[in-house]
Formats: C-alpha cells, structure tokens, sequence
C-alpha cells in the first residue's frame, strides 16, 4: 500500500455517520449543510491547516449499481462463458447492493508525516472538526488531537497507488516559488529594452524587496484566490 | 457541490468490482507502484496535480462502533480521486487518447467498464460513477500543476543568478540576464485568475458586503433600542409615564 509518494502524503479517511435525524435532516443531510456553509466564506477553514496542498470532503450516500447485462465482453471469463450459456450470463448480471451506513469522506493532499499533520488539523480548526463530524459513529469520543488522529486512523483507508503529478514541496516552498514566478514575469516585462545598469540596478532593487530565499519573507497565502500586494503575506 | 477551486477540478469516481478481481488490481497497482516509468504517460498529460486509487475490500469499509451495522457487500469497490486542470470533458478525453491501455488496466475487472475507447461509452460510465464534492479546497486556486513544476524551476534559477551575477559588470549582467531568460522562457507566465475564479470572487465579495451592510445595520437598530430602553427606565421618562397614569 502506497499513501506515500516522496513527501508527498495521500490520506483517505471514510468515517461512518450515524441513521438518526435533526428534526426533518437526517444526519448526513446535516453534515453535508454545514460543508456546504463552509462554501459561503470568505475562504475555506482549510487555509489554517499547515501543510494542505488540496483536500475535499463529501458524503458517499450509497454505492452504484451497474445493471448494464453483458457490455464487457473482455472483462473476466465469467463474462466470456456468460455469452455461451444462460445460467452463467443470469450468474455474471451485476447484483444491486446498498450500503448500511453513510459515509463522511475526507480525502487530503498534503506534505510531511500522517501524525504531524492531524494533530496541526485539530489544532488550527478543532471546533469547525467537532461540528461536521458531530454525527459520526464513535466521534463523542474524541476530545483532543491525540484520539482525533486515533480516530482519523481507524477510518482511513490505504491507497492502492498514489500519483503526484505537481511537486511534494512543503507548502510554503510551494507558495514562495509560485509568488517569485507572478513577480518575476511581471519584472521581466516591466524591464524589457532597459540599459544594463539600470537593468542591474532594478534587478537588485528587486531581489531585495522579493527575499527569493526566505520563505517566510513575501509570499502568497494559502488559499490565495486574487492577485495584489494586499493578498500576500508579508 | 463545489469540484471546482480555482485552476483545479476534483473528480471522485467509485466503481464496483468482484472481490476476487480487487486482489488482482491491487496487484496491477503495487507492481506500477515498482516501476513508476509505467506512469511516464500520466506525467506527460501533466494537468494533474495529484491523483489516488483505493481498492476497498468488501470487507474493508470501516467499522468503528458496536452500534454500526456490519456491511454485508458481494462487490469490492475502487474509488478513484484526481486533482486535475481543466474542464471534464478535457481531463477524460486526454486520459483516453493519452494512456488508453493504462486505463484499461487499472480498471481492469471493474463491473461494466466498458474500456476506454470508444468515448461516448467510457464518458457514461465516468458520469454514472461520480460522486460531487461539497467542499474543494485548494491551496494555490490561481495555480495550475504545471506553475507549480515551473515555479520551483523558476526560484531555484533566481537564487543562482542573483548569486552569481547580480554584482557583475553591467555589460555581464545583462549578456546573462537575457540568458536567464532564454533558460526560463517555458516556466514564465501570468497567473491570473482564470474567469469562474473571478466570478466565484465577486461572489464572495458580494456575500461580505451583505454581510457588513446587515452588520451594521443590526448594530444601529441595537442603538436606537438602547436609547429608547435608558429613556424609559430614566427617573424624568417615570415621571412622565405616573403623570400620564394619573
């Protein structure tokens, strides 16, 4: 199993949410409103937790049934005999199942080590945790960020194969280089044709004020969604 | 529902396969895990930020409280989540055209997939298993996967320039500035917000500024009754009321 590539860590955590209701809401209903709230903010709860690359979160309310007889006539050999003989095609049409519970599933990009990262999620944004998985089977019994990872832990599922197809940079890597990218496209056409010494000069004024090596110098934020000085950490 | 944040679109896809046939992905799976080069065709398509199967055993799903009813499946399942640039219609058709057999094998056992060419069939089978996000977070919405690659390219190429040529003669610096340019002129670009992230913001900014003006309304309408409220309970405002009384 392969949650890990390079530092990059895949986690993937389905957490089972409990049949009742909230007078007329059922329960899943009701973890899927207060995510949806989440979408109405200024920016997402998620920008406070250190290390998040990209994550999402939605409820599996059912599994799907393929009732299509008989379209994968080079799957398995089960559908090949199916195509010869009745009793074997009845035995290979697809069965409809359902799921007893629903689930909550949290699935999160992010860099560095499984506990590291839980324990900073449940410090940066514990009480917006207890409200969406308030309804969650056994989740009365986390109360701080040691049975928060336990819990997490029991949930998660191990990825089969995990692709990264950007970089497994600490965030803050990540963002500083994004800002000198923005900064410098934006330098390099401003100073198109100057004389060298000026050129020189611009370059060096530049360098100054971008700090390229101090991460936590200027840089965008996490979450950024617009461009400007006023978006940046300073 | 919300797939989108920024630059980036989330696709949750969950698929049913026989139990007997989840071992023999998990297979195909380790065995990629061996030999990354059988992902060359995936990192060419190069629109994807990060992507994950997991083959869920049908007895695998979790359990974590006596009270919780047991899953009782006949099928396992796999659920494929990806982090792409790009619209749907995009993403599918360039992993069709792109690793066609690659997608044939990871699904391979999976009920009814119908193989990846032709597309009209593939498209239904990837609509009819998709689950919506409700909340997509992603840490650089004006960022796509490639801006990410070519930024790092970017910083590590500026720190060296900066180092070694920044206290050069002016005529140096300049033959090496342009050649720093010549070195970056793939990895430069504006990232400017694409226009759903525009929209989405001026969205957000709508919100806040409802939001305020509700604010402060409430906050004069709490004035208005707190003056009112200090009036009636003063000793002149009693001494009115007992005069009228009478």
């Amino acid at each position: 199993m392969s949650n890990v590539s390079g530092k990059a860590y895949g986690l993937t955590v389905l957490c089972p949410i409990k049949p009742g209701h909230t007078g007329e809401i059922a329960y899943s209903d009701e973890v899927k409103c207060r995510l949806l709230e989440w979408n109405t903010r200024q920016n997402s709860p998620m920008t406070k937790v250190p290390q998040t690359y990209l994550c999402r979160y939605f409820v599996l309310d059912d599994v799907f049934t393929e009732a299509l007889a008989g379209a994968e006539g080079r799957g398995t050999w089960l559908d090949v005999f199916a195509c010869w003989f009745k009793p074997i095609y009845d035995l290979g049409l697809p069965r409809e199942e359902h799921l007893k519970s629903r689930y909550l599933v949290f699935s999160s990009n992010f860099h560095g080590d499984l506990d590291a990262y839980l324990r900073g999620m449940w410090n940066a944004i514990g009480e917006e945790i207890c409200r969406v998985w308030e309804y969650c089977y056994a989740f009365e019994q986390v109360c701080d960020a040691d049975s928060f990872i336990a819990y997490m832990k029991k949930c998660q599922l191990d990825v089969s194969l995990f692709f990264v197809g950007s970089t497994d940079d600490p965030l803050e890597e990540q963002l500083k280089s994004l800002y000198l990218k923005q900064e410098f496209a934006h330098f390099v056409l401003e100073h198109q044709g100057m004389e060298p010494a000026r050129l020189q000069a611009a370059f060096k004024e530049f360098i100054a004020r971008v700090k390229p090596r101090d991460v936590k110098g200027p840089s965008w934020s996490p979450g950024q969604y617009k461009l400007g000085r006023q978006w940046e950490v300073a | 529902m919300s797939n989108i944040a920024g630059k980036a679109y989330a696709m949750n896809v969950i698929t049913p396969l026989r139990w007997y046939m989840a071992w023999l992905n998990k297979f195909f799976f380790r065995f990629v895990g061996w030999f990354p080069s059988y992902l060359n065709g995936l990192i060419t398509l190069s629109l994807i930020h990060y992507a994950r199967w997991v083959v869920i055993g049908r007895n695998q799903f979790p359990h974590v409280d006596p009270a919780q009813p047991k899953e009782n499946l006949k099928y396992s399942y796999m659920l494929f989540a990806s982090n792409f640039n790009g619209s749907w219609d995009q993403y599918v058709d360039s992993f069709t055209f792109a690793i066609p057999k690659g997608l044939d094998l990871f699904w391979t056992g999976n009920i009814r997939y119908p193989r990846s060419v032709p597309l009209t069939p593939f498209h239904e089978y990837i609509r009819y298993n998709q689950i919506e996000t409700i909340h997509y977070y992603s840490a650089y919405p004006l960022a796509t996967s490639n801006d990410i690659k070519s930024a790092k390219k970017v910083k590590a190429a500026l720190i060296e320039f900066a180092d070694g040529w920044a206290d050069a003669s002016p005529d140096q610096f300049q033959k090496q500035y342009h050649a720093l340019l010549r070195n970056l002129q793939n990895d430069l670009g504006d990232m400017s917000p694409a226009p759903i992230i525009s929209m989405a913001a001026a969205q957000v900014q709508k919100r806040h500024l409802r939001d305020l003006r509700k604010a402060s309304e409430r906050a004069a309408i709490d004035k208005i009754l707190a003056v009112d409220e200090s009036r009636a309970g003063s000793p002149a405002a009693s001494k009115q009321k007992e005069t009228a009384d009478e």
